[in-house]
């Protein structure tokens, strides 16, 4: 699905991601967990093609194309989605009328035909109902005045109408109540259909409870510093992240 | 001064010589402040981005009698609108006043033919809060004779609208007036709703005073275009704890020019007035509104914003005044514009003018400003570029489409406005 | 509102002794033979007298301006005495020894030693007293580096080339009334040249007094700053304490050449009239640069002094690129009135200009900001960022805010904000507990809110503007 290799970023002049390497295959579930300031938004940032993310070095290969060569809106329509940690709001704009710009946008890109207004209706209906949203969430603005649980289980939502390839969930756990957090993560899993691929990123544990990962990846100062299977999380959880300071100076040496 | 100023003032002169109007004593206080005022010119800073070359050009043009004038009322129709509709043709009255159901509480009367309670509403409201320095509204004192006089009960809550449609045809001059008290606690809305494209010439004036904890929801439609000349304005004085929300969408002309003036002359009033104008081909539109507050403890909210696309020319000037005693006063105003269009032109200028010291008072203004986060997300959403930026800036106006609490108004307008911007992008 | 603050900002104006000078003055009055007097006091060539009565006559036929946010009388322009220079100064000393003592000692009392080993290292200063220039320091070191720096009186008779080129290709000579009036009546004022390529090795300074009185000051600045070429250059003022309003109408013109940067500050501390708003100066001024290809024009002004003052330094963005900055603090105190801001035309593609406006209104005074952002049908892409914020101490005064905006591009985005705000009881309260008496907290909370001007200030300049406003708020609380 995706490689990643050797990637280096920066933002203003400042060095963030400094050689990542990743590789995802179709289906597989990948969280990315480290300290605050590791990178792990900018990871999204930079994937998503965010302007004022300079690519220093190194290469993205997306179903077999160049990423880093392709527009934002490109990206999207080859099937990249990122859940943002904090989505904007645009007021004015309806949730509806956004979506419906967005889902047409895309499958135009892939060659299918742009839905009618009610088969559009019945889908965003449903997606709603998934992410247990209020359908009167269409018709407001987008995120315009929606409470931190419900801007991220918009993001959820509108994963669910976009059907993309590859989800980034940047931090989707982040200020959720328990139940709140089951709900994202429900929604997520409903669709790991063994085609599709996550990348999860998180500071806790505790999502990876709801959503079950097959690789771990330890983000710390702009690498990927420890991979492993879900028990790393569990390690993690115990330990915090401490110890990498430790780790990274015994590599140095 | 101008030749058609002067044609003015010798028409209402020898009508108010020889007729036995009961408001001539007023307008003849008007028709003296005219003989003095000097005709708005370059220099002049109300008009520093209005010519009035148009108004000028009019003199010693015979105006066309539009008696016959058929109308097509679809022109004006609001689906699902509950309002009670009061239509004016060329500044003649269309409605049979007594064939209206007009709700209990509520009464409606000319100018022309006041009963004794519209005189003593009359005596309060008329030339009593339009401020005198709008050289117009002067000539509308003395021209406008078929005024509509709208009272409301003190304590009525009126759920129709009252609608007064003011439609100019061809070749025409006309002057419109309204006057509405809203009595205390009272509740009522009303739609100013003009239209008209013809060359013509048309004033309108509205006053609305509010009563303690009077409620108003106020619309002001100026639908205009083409070569029609719209000038006039909405005028608001605010009584203890009254409540004013108030939208007004302006579609520009030839030339149209609105005033709008709110008053703050009791304590702990609020107002809310967002404008909208949307402009295309060789329009122009210039909107001066004016917030004194008066008194403390009132609060003031306005919102403009507009988009300019082809030859039009937007003006908006929106000034806030806080005297020495308004202490604790909130007032905002933001202004947002977009020019679509490198032969357009937009003109703004916010003031504040502020003697009071524990206030709270900040303006804005922007011209073309788009918001890069909003834009970054529209495109990881797979939206192309172009359309992200139509999206958002047309949403910009309907942000304020969706505070029009009036929903039958909110679903009429919005498909107007969008298609007008949808002409402008495409160009 | 509380004593304390009020207290805080009444203010002992320290610049306002007399000096005993003998001058010689002309008698009041203005007319053609007093300009051809002035043009023959300062030696000039014919056609710099040319220039002078074309003005003059234009300004025959204008109309004083009403539109600024300030009230005054009308002035009597047939009042004011329009040249006065000490006697001593007739013979044109040659050296600073030949300089009467009483005006060197009149600049110390200023804090501006004019013998160059007391001087502030890095500063060369020309200082104007009335109406002529009394010297010009550190003039051989500058003129190594190929920087001229001297009188515009001897600019005109020793480079009238450079003078007859750009004298009034920024501000021309009917450009307002008091523009016209200076054009034909200036009588001193600085002319600085900075070749290609160079930095100005030093920082530049004017230091305007006016003594006489009943007399005008009309000095006219013109800097020229050749491509790829860099100064800073400072202006000071200050007037006696006199209980008659005095006229300064100066003329700044600012000329800076492609990839050019000219760095304008200004401390403006003329007498501001007493409590009751007597006596003071009227402070009409004009000032404006024209920016070329990547040039930058960078205004700061601290302005605390000036019973009136109307003052607009603007830039003319020209060339694509060009950058324009406008960094205000004014202050008004007593019966002052401000009416101040700055006009940023933008012609040139990605243009950007950025101005930041700090009004603060005590006493009985009255501060406005009027300003202009035009985006012309050429400037693609270019920015405007505009800050005005008010400081309102005590419920006497007044806050005004006039931005113009006019746009006629739409790749062109123009962002304006105002905001007013005052000095609490409870901000001075806290203050007070932690310790801090109210003057001292009052100035802190002045000094914090103007903090974004003062950082563009020089350094030696930055230090005196932290100092005049402490002065400025400083009071007899007992």
């Amino acid at each position: 699905m995706i490689h990643i290799k050797d990637l280096r970023a920066s933002i203003e002049g400042k060095e963030i991601l400094k050689g990542l390497n990743l590789d995802i295959k179709p289906g597989e579930v990948h969280a990315i967990m480290g300290p605050n300031g590791a990178g792990k938004s900018t990871l999204g940032y930079v994937l998503s093609g965010r302007d004022g993310y300079e690519v220093e070095g190194g290469s993205v290969e997306f179903k077999g194309q160049d990423l880093l060569d392709m527009e934002v809106e490109d990206r999207a329509q080859a099937g990249l989605f990122l859940a943002f940690q904090y989505p904007v709001e645009i007021p004015g704009v309806s949730n509806m009328e956004f979506m419906k710009e967005s889902v047409n946008a895309i499958r135009l890109a892939r060659g299918e035909e742009a839905l009618s207004a009610t088969d559009f209706l019945k889908k965003a209906k449903a997606a709603c109902q998934q992410v247990d949203l209020p359908l009167a969430f269409l018709k407001r603005g987008v995120n315009e005045g929606f409470s931190g649980g419900e801007k991220k289980r918009n993001e959820i939502m509108q994963m669910i109408l976009l059907e993309p390839s590859l989800c980034i969930l940047d931090e989707s756990d982040s200020g959720l109540d328990v139940d709140a957090l089951q709900v994202v993560a429900n929604g997520v899993n409903s669709q790991r259909d063994g085609k599709r691929s996550f990348i999860v990123v998180t500071h806790y544990q505790r999502l990876l409870d709801y959503i079950e990962p097959d690789y771990v990846h330890i983000l710390a100062d702009g690498k990927i510093v420890k991979s492993g299977d879900a028990s790393l999380a569990k390690e993690v959880e115990k330990t915090g992240y401490a110890w990498l300071g430790a780790k990274a100076e015994e590599a140095d040496a | 001064m101008s030749q058609w100023l002067n044609q003015v003032i010798d028409r209402a002169s020898s009508r108010m010589a020889s007729g036995d109007d009961w408001l001539n004593p007023v307008r003849s206080n008007a028709l003296h402040q005219l003989q003095t005022q000097a005709w708005p010119g370059r220099r002049t800073e109300a008009w520093r981005y209005t010519s009035l070359h148009p108004v000028e050009a009019l003199a010693g043009r015979a105006a066309n009698e539009s008696v016959n004038v058929s109308i097509d009322s679809d022109s004006f129709a609001v689906p699902g609108l509950d309002s009670v509709d009061i239509l004016f043709v060329n500044g003649e009255l269309r409605t049979e006043l007594a064939q209206l159901d007009v709700p209990a509480g509520v009464h409606i009367s000319l100018l022309s033919a006041p009963g004794d309670a519209a005189r003593t509403v009359v005596g309060q409201v008329f030339t009593q809060v339009k401020p005198e320095r709008h050289l117009f509204g002067l000539v509308n004192d003395v021209m406008a004779t078929e005024g509509l006089i709208v009272d409301v009960d003190a304590g009525v809550k009126v759920t129709r609208a009252i609608r007064v449609i003011n439609l100019v045809t061809d070749g025409t001059e006309s002057h419109n007036r309204v006057l509405v008290r809203v009595g205390d606690e009272a509740e009522v809305t009303v739609i100013e709703h003009g239209a008209g494209s013809a060359a013509s010439m048309n004033t309108a004036f509205a006053e609305y005073q509010l009563g303690t904890k009077a409620k108003l929801e106020h619309y002001r439609f100026a639908l205009h275009g083409g070569d029609a000349i719209h000038i006039g304005g909405s005028h608001f004085k605010m009584g203890e704890s009254s409540n004013l929300n108030s939208t007004l969408v302006g579609y520009g002309s030839q030339l149209s020019r609105l005033d709008v003036d709110i008053e703050h002359a009791a304590e702990h009033a609020y107002a809310k007035f967002n404008n909208i104008y949307l402009l295309a081909e060789n329009e122009h539109f210039d909107l001066h509104s004016t917030i004194e507050h008066a008194m403390p403890n009132g609060t003031t909210e306005e919102n403009a914003r507009g988009i300019v696309g082809d030859n039009a020319k937007a003006v908006f000037n929106g000034r806030i005044h806080i005297h020495r005693d308004a202490q604790k006063t909130l007032a905002e105003l933001n202004n947002r514009n977009l020019l679509l269009s490198r032969r357009g032109q937009i003109n703004t200028k916010p003031e504040l003018e502020i003697y009071a010291d524990d206030v709270q008072c900040a303006h804005g203004a922007t011209v073309a400003e788009i918001d890069d986060e909003a834009l970054y997300y529209m495109l990881t959403r797979g939206i192309s570029r172009s359309k992200a930026l139509v999206m958002l800036n047309f949403g910009f106006i309907q942000e304020l489409v969706e505070q029009m609490p009036n929903e039958a108004l909110r679903n009429w307008l919005q498909p107007q406005l969008r298609e007008r911007f949808v002409n402008m992008e495409v160009k | 509102m509380s004593e304390q603050i009020e207290q805080a900002i009444s203010r002992k104006y320290d610049a306002g002794f007399v000096s005993e000078i003998e001058s010689d003055t002309f008698a009041a009055g203005l007319d053609e033979s007093v300009i051809e007097r002035i043009s023959a006091m300062k030696n000039e060539p014919e056609w710099m007298l040319e220039w002078r009565l074309k003005a003059y006559r234009a300004w025959l036929k204008m109309e004083e301006p009403e539109w600024a946010h300030v009230d005054y009388p009308k002035m009597d322009y047939q009042a004011i005495s329009y040249y006065s220079a000490p006697k001593s100064m007739k013979d044109k000393p040659q050296s600073l020894d030949e300089v009467d003592p009483e005006l060197l000692r009149t600049y110390e009392k200023l804090g501006i030693p004019l013998h160059e080993q007391e001087m502030l290292a890095g500063v060369a200063v020309d200082a104007v007293f009335d109406s002529v220039s009394v010297v010009t320091t550190f003039r051989a070191k500058l003129e190594e580096a190929g920087v001229i720096f001297c009188p515009i009186s001897e600019a005109i008779q020793k480079y009238p080339d450079l003078v007859k080129k750009y004298i009034g290709s920024v501000v021309p000579r009917g450009d307002n009334y008091f523009a016209a009036l200076n054009s034909a009546v200036f009588t001193d004022g600085s002319f600085v040249y900075i070749p290609k390529g160079t930095r100005c090795p030093m920082e530049l300074s004017t230091y305007f007094r006016i003594n006489e009185l009943n007399t005008g000051q009309f000095e006219r600045t013109l800097i020229v700053a050749e491509e790829g070429s860099y100064v800073s250059y400072l202006e000071g003022c200050t007037a006696p304490q006199r209980d008659e309003n005095q006229l300064h109408a100066a003329v700044v013109e600012l000329v800076a050449m492609d990839n050019a940067e000219i760095k304008y500050s200004t401390v403006q501390n003329w007498y501001p009239g007493d409590e009751n708003g007597k006596g003071g100066i009227y402070n009409f001024v004009t000032k404006r640069g024209i920016a070329e290809t990547n040039a930058k024009i960078s205004w700061t002004q601290v302005e605390t002094g000036s019973a009136i003052t109307w003052k607009y330094p603007s830039c003319i963005l020209k060339g694509d690129n060009s950058v324009g900055e406008f960094y205000s603090v004014a202050l008004t105190r007593g019966r002052q009135q401000a009416d101040t801001g700055t006009k940023m035309i933008h012609m040139g593609k990605n243009t950007r200009s950025t101005i930041i406006s700090k009004g603060i209104s005590a006493g009985n005074s009255s501060n406005a900001y009027r300003g202009l952002v035009r985006m012309g049908p050429n400037a693609d892409g270019a920015r405007n960022f505009t800050e005005c914020d008010s400081l309102l101490i005590g419920d006497t005064c007044a806050a005004h805010t006039f931005p113009y905006i006019e746009s006629r591009n739409p790749s062109a985005i123009v962002e304006h904000e105002a905001t007013t705000s005052k000095v609490s009881d409870d901000q001075l309260f806290l203050c007070r507990q932690r310790g801090l008496n109210p003057e001292k907290a009052v100035s802190m909370i002045v000094n914090g809110f103007c903090k974004e001007v003062f950082k563009e200030l020089p350094m030696e300049f930055a230090v005196e503007a932290g100092k005049l406003l402490e002065i400025s708020l400083e009071g007899s609380v007992g």
